[in-house]
């Protein structure tokens, strides 16, 4: 991967970063569960701290501070669709068990395809995302009975957003227009 | 900035509340609110209850600006994350001792006046202003004597709880303080943006001020458990109001003399 390919993974992870903060910072005042807002709030958190620094990080890769590129136009719709998630529990499940597996695959990707050494700022980047990640996931059972638990079975609009979002297999613009 | 709800109280159009559970009475006057000004286990729990809400309430303010201004500076939206994460601890703090005490969330009415107001305004600036620069810099005033009441009513732990949001909420007002002037350096129509929320903030409080002899739910007059504070000088220093802000807010709160003092001490 070059430089160039690199700014573009990173102002990609960013964009969906600040998407996913937005997304949650959307949901908080909107559903009524106190404790479930609350948890959204400290994801809020996290996800500008990534942003954050995979904007600087962007800088050094040539491309301007805080590089935003947008993704693939059919993954971006697939994002759009799970923003638009109503229910509480479809909005837990939406972003635990759907956005964050698809960030840390899309991280994933990005480790094993990077040279470790001479982007070593960027694994490191990377590393500490997968990290958040988890504790992300984990915080949500963490909290025991004071957030709800997934359904047996998704429900359709849920469902709809996990099959977008499935169905995207590169999530990198690489094209001139996405710059 | 996507369209919104509003309704109408007293005459002042607000935005609508944020959701709420069913187990929540939303009120948004003071009349349908309860409280009393006694130190009893049921008031200490609605002092909990109810400051619980407000710190729900900043929190949904400060996401809300996320949502509705993605093209505010990256460094100033990084502060507003951070506040909703800092507010979202509070809550839960206010929350786990409200359990300990014995209460419940609902176990009151709550009023989301803060959102209310805030959250109408067009403009990052002006909501930073109202909300972090106005309500919660009241709320530091209020916090220099807060926890000593209750250390003198015999619960120093949440004396100590109160401590520990006091020391965040400095933060948000100073970088409420540093937006807002670097703001409106950069570009003076902002100005006109903050005075147009001060004003909005003047008329909502003014609309919703409960009349002499107004009581509450519990028949406690409102006037009694008003609350208010003296200006807190050594916090707002540390959350970065000018020595002049100070001195005219102690002028408008009739503590000249203190303002005299910071002179000769400046």
């Amino acid at each position: 991967m070059n430089v160039k390919q690199r700014a573009n993974n990173v102002g990609t992870l960013r964009c969906i970063s600040v998407f996913l903060m937005e997304t949650l910072a959307r949901w908080i005042p909107t559903t009524p569960e106190m404790e479930i807002k609350m948890l959204f709030s400290r994801h809020v958190w996290r996800m500008a701290q990534q942003a954050d620094r995979l904007g600087r990080r962007a800088r050094e890769l040539r491309a301007p501070l805080h590089y935003t590129r947008a993704p693939r136009p059919q993954f971006m719709a697939a994002l759009k669709q799970l923003a638009a998630v109503s229910d509480s529990i479809d909005r837990i499940d939406a972003f635990h068990a759907v956005a964050l597996p698809t960030l840390a695959a899309a991280y994933g990707r990005y480790l094993a395809e990077t040279d470790r050494l001479t982007d070593e700022p960027t694994v490191i980047i990377c590393e500490q995302a997968l990290t958040e990640i988890a504790t992300m996931r984990r915080e949500r059972t963490d909290w025991g009975s004071e957030i709800p638990k997934s359904r047996a079975a998704d429900s359709h609009e849920l469902a709809a957003v996990r099959q977008a979002l499935a169905a995207t297999e590169e999530i990198v613009d690489h094209s001139e227009q996405a710059a | 900035m996507d369209p919104f709800e509003t309704k109408v109280v007293r005459g002042v159009t607000l935005r609508k509340d944020p959701a709420r559970e069913s187990c929540f009475t939303v009120a948004d006057t003071d009349d349908q609110m309860i409280s009393w000004p006694d130190w009893t286990d049921q008031s200490k729990r609605e002092r909990i209850h109810r400051h619980m809400n407000n710190e729900m309430t900043t929190t949904e303010v400060a996401a809300q600006c996320l949502c509705d201004f993605p093209d505010a500076p990256w460094e100033l939206r990084m502060e507003l994350a951070r506040q909703v994460w800092d507010e979202s601890r509070h809550v839960m703090g206010l929350y786990r001792r409200l359990k300990e005490l014995g209460g419940r969330k609902g176990e009151f009415p709550v009023a989301n006046f803060e959102w209310t107001v805030s959250s109408f305004l067009d403009s990052v600036i002006g909501r930073i202003t109202v909300m972090n620069r106005m309500f919660e810099a009241g709320t530091m005033d209020l916090m220099a004597s807060l926890p000593d009441g209750w250390r003198e009513n015999g619960d120093p732990q949440t004396a100590e709880l109160l401590e520990a949001i006091a020391a965040d909420e400095i933060h948000h007002v100073r970088f409420a303080n540093h937006w807002v002037h670097k703001l409106c350096a950069e570009n003076k129509r902002n100005l006109l943006k903050v005075v147009q929320a001060v004003r909005f903030l003047d008329v909502a409080q003014k609309a919703l001020a409960p009349p002499p002899g107004t009581t509450n739910l519990v028949g406690v007059l409102v006037e009694n458990v008003a609350q208010s504070a003296p200006i807190n000088v050594a916090d707002r220093q540390l959350a970065d109001f000018t020595d002049d802000e100070i001195s005219v807010l102690l002028k408008q709160h009739d503590l000249e003399f203190l303002a005299a003092k910071q002179g000769a001490r400046a």
